[in-house]
């Protein structure tokens, strides 16, 4: 048998690995099970802090439109289409579905108990000092379908 | 949601946080379960394609992560060696000017294959020595 080799560069490819979703729902659930729920929401609320700080200090001297093409990017790489509701007081996303549940629904993948609180803390941590505040208005554990609503809270 | 495209950002911040919780080994537990609960594709491969099983799993995930590497797969010699030039998780983390990666962040990579590949008979070795310029050498080979 023949010796195989494969050589690739990074711009031989597209940077979509949608098996992290996964990976995410695994650690989510791992959290859960062996530090409780306020864990995974620490936990989420320190990350968004960290990583998602520059879209923070976006958020505060732009306004929400700087939520609204984070959203937009996201959900286009992810290859969703999502409805957007803009104006300069409030944002609402209406998600069919999310693509995280839904690529790991496709695979048999477990869902974590707790995966809304990736949208659900992640959202409010993005909001923590800024003058808005984010509600999760609906949303289905089946499916990932949501309505995310961010809006104005001191005016 | 969290895009899967910020996944290895979140991935490094989950290591601090466990290591906060209960030091070093809450890290080591934590790549335990995810090797355990995560990889049962990779052990699947390999229990039914032996050494080509890995070079069926990383064909997928290495190209979809867009990585820079060489792989080869020698089945008569009974070898499989992942060349990573550019490793994308490793280098998004060190690229990112606000955020510091977790101290041992390429460690995961030998907890989470060695626990699925020495079990099915295979010698696991992985060369991290170049692991804050994204590079490393991976080697599996048949016992």
């Amino acid at each position: 048998m023949a010796k195989e080799i494969m050589d690739r560069r990074a711009s031989d490819n597209v940077y979509l690995h949608k098996d992290f979703h996964s990976a995410l729902s695994t650690s989510i659930e791992y959290l859960h099970r062996h530090f409780g729920s306020e864990a995974v929401s620490e936990y989420l609320r320190k990350f968004t802090r960290t990583y998602y700080a520059p879209l923070t200090v976006k958020l505060n001297n732009n306004g929400l439109v700087a939520l609204k093409e984070h959203f937009q990017k996201i959900y286009d790489i992810e290859g969703e289409k999502i409805e957007i509701s803009f104006t300069e007081n409030e944002l609402v996303l209406t998600i069919k579905s999310c693509p995280a549940v839904k690529h790991m629904r496709e695979h048999n993948y477990p869902v974590a108990r707790l995966f809304m609180e990736t949208t659900k803390t992640v959202n409010e941590a993005l909001c923590e000092g800024t003058p808005f505040k984010a509600e999760l208005v609906e949303y289905d554990e089946l499916t990932g379908h949501s309505i995310q609503r961010f809006y104005r809270a001191i005016l | 949601m969290i895009p899967c495209t910020d996944f290895i950002p979140a991935y490094s911040e989950l290591f601090k946080f466990l290591e906060e919780k209960g030091g070093k080994k809450a890290v080591t537990d934590f790549w335990n379960y995810l090797s355990d609960n995560f990889l049962g594709n990779l052990k699947s491969l390999v229990e039914q394609n032996g050494l080509r099983g890995c070079w069926m799993y990383w064909n997928h995930t290495l190209n979809e992560e867009a990585a820079d590497f060489t792989m080869e797969l020698d089945e008569e010699a009974g070898e499989f060696f992942i060349t990573m030039h550019a490793c994308p998780s490793k280098g998004r983390l060190i690229h990112e000017q606000h955020i510091e990666p977790y101290r041992d962040y390429c460690e995961h990579c030998n907890t989470l294959y060695r626990r699925v590949l020495e079990p099915l008979g295979y010698e696991y070795t992985i060369d991290l020595s170049g692991c804050d310029e994204a590079r490393c050498k991976l080697i599996v080979k048949t016992k």
